[in-house]
Formats: structure tokens, C-alpha cells, sequence
């Protein structure tokens, strides 16, 4: 962390203090936006590896026969059995479903989980330059504060 | 000076309704981004099924099966009909960023001419 500005463009140590602060909010309200869209594609990962749990635990031939309780809301179960323990059906998006056997399922949920993985690690670092920027922002708000108080006591 | 505050105040209302007008704008483009995204994900998806896969619509609560190539056809068309709406909010928020940056000009252009008044 320095507290000098690196060549952006722009020099945030000539901009004033009105100026730094709205720059400020702006990098502050980007963080809040960045860091909402990595909490949604963790959750949406986290419920792709949930399909693949319930690929491999609850739809093999070891279930195949053997009584079940569905869920027909959340707190009401029937009991039914698997009719078939080779084939699922996806929902690919946009009102979509397609039969899928278990491999290929598994294989899709597995696309989709390293599709997100590579999304939230550009975005994990997206979310860092943001935040050394902001605190580079902080910093500088903070001197320029310091100084114009000190500025102020002088006179 | 009373007349040129409500020119001001004027200027101002309409540049903050072209403000949210441009909000609205950016976000029905980005509901369109999203909804392109996973039309795409959807074409990779068929693009990759045997033809004789089965494909299910979601029908309100129940699924109808659908041939591979009546599917691929609906998203193919819903793509394009996307696609053309982007182009179209685009070019409504270029309109619209213009509108405001007009009338951004023109408010500094009365600010200023009613700042020597104030002073002197």
C-alpha cells in the first residue's frame, strides 16, 4: 500500500475535497454493487454442487427400488419410488428442460459450477483493485483533511 | 434574478427527469444483457444434444415435450428479437445522455451568467 497515486490518468491529490469524497462514493457504491454479484455467483455455484450432491446420492441404481419421500412443498412429503435411476431432467435455463443421463448431468452441473469459478475469480480481482483504490482514495481524503485543519489552526 | 432562478429550477427538473430517465433506460438494458446471456448459454446447451434428445418447455406448472429443432428455432428467434431490442435502448440512452448533456450546458451556461449579477 502507497500512499502515492499511481499514473491513473488522473491525479486524486489535486482534486478537492468535494470532489475526492464523491469520488469516494462512487468507488463505494461500485464495491457494494461488485461484492452483491460475487455473493449471487457463490450462491448459484453453491446450488449447482447441491444438483451434483443429489446427482450422486439420489438418483443411483442403489436408491433404484427402494421407498423415497418427495417433497411436494416443504413441509409435505408423499412416498413414491424412482422409476428410473440412469436418467434426469435439466433445467438448462429460459424455461428449458432437457433428459439428461446421470453422466451427462453430472458433466453439465460441473461446466456450469467452473463456468461460475472462472467468473467470481475475475471478479474477485476486479473487487481488489477496487478496494486498493478506495483505500488509496481514504488515504489521501484523510491528508488532505489533516492538512486543512492544520492549515486552519495556523491561521 | 427571480426570473433567472426559474429558469434555473426548470433547467434543473428537467435534467433530473432525464436523469431518471436514463436510469430506467440502463436498467431494462441491463435486464436484456442477462437475458441474452442465458439464451446463449441455453444455444451452446442444444447445440451440443444429440437430435433425438429430449427437450421439455415449462408450460406454467407442467412440461411439454418439444422437438430439438422447434426449440432451437425459439431461442434462435428470441435472440435475435433481443438483440434488436438492445440496439434500440441503446440508441435511447445515447438520445437521452445527449438531452441531458444539453441541458447540463445550458445550466451552466445560466449559472454563470447569473454569477457576475451576484457579485457585482
Amino acid at each position: 500500500m502507497s500512499s502515492s497515486p499511481k499514473g491513473q490518468g488522473v491525479d486524486i491529490t489535486a482534486l478537492s475535497l468535494q470532489q475526492l469524497s464523491q469520488v469516494k462514493k462512487q468507488f463505494e457504491d461500485e464495491l457494494t454493487h461488485l461484492t452483491n454479484s460475487f455473493t449471487q455467483l457463490r450462491a448459484a455455484q453453491a446450488k449447482f454442487r447441491e444438483c451434483l450432491r443429489s446427482i450422486s446420492t439420489g438418483v443411483s441404481s442403489k436408491v433404484e427400488g427402494k421407498p423415497i419421500l418427495v417433497p411436494l412443498t416443504a413441509s409435505l412429503y408423499v412416498p413414491g419410488v424412482l422409476a428410473d435411476s440412469d436418467n434426469v431432467i435439466v433445467d438448462v435455463g429460459t424455461g428449458f428442460y432437457v433428459e439428461k443421463s446421470t453422466k451427462d448431468a453430472t458433466k453439465f452441473y460441473e461446466g456450469k459450477i467452473d463456468e461460475l469459478g472462472g467468473n467470481l475469480k475475475v471478479l474477485e480481482k476486479i473487487i481488489q483493485e477496487k478496494t486498493d483504490g478506495l483505500r488509496l482514495i481514504e488515504d489521501v481524503l484523510r491528508q488532505k483533511v489533516l492538512n486543512s485543519n492544520a492549515v486552519a489552526t495556523a491561521s | 434574478m427571480a426570473d433567472i432562478q426559474q429558469h434555473l429550477q426548470a433547467l434543473t427538473t428537467d435534467y433530473q427527469t432525464l436523469q431518471q430517465e436514463l436510469q430506467n433506460h440502463v436498467n431494462s438494458r441491463q435486464k436484456l444483457e442477462s437475458q441474452q446471456q442465458e439464451n446463449k448459454a441455453v444455444q451452446k446447451e442444444f447445440s451440443g444434444l444429440k437430435g433425438d434428445a429430449n427437450i421439455y418447455k415449462l408450460v406454467g406448472p407442467v412440461l411439454l415435450k418439444q422437438d430439438k429443432t422447434e426449440a432451437v428455432l425459439a431461442v434462435d428467434g428470441r435472440l435475435e428479437y433481443i438483440e434488436n431490442e438492445i440496439k434500440r435502448v441503446e440508441k435511447q440512452i445515447k438520445d437521452v445522455e445527449d438531452k441531458s448533456d444539453d441541458v447540463r450546458a445550458q445550466i451552466i451556461k445560466v449559472q454563470s451568467e447569473a454569477q457576475p449579477q451576484v457579485v457585482a
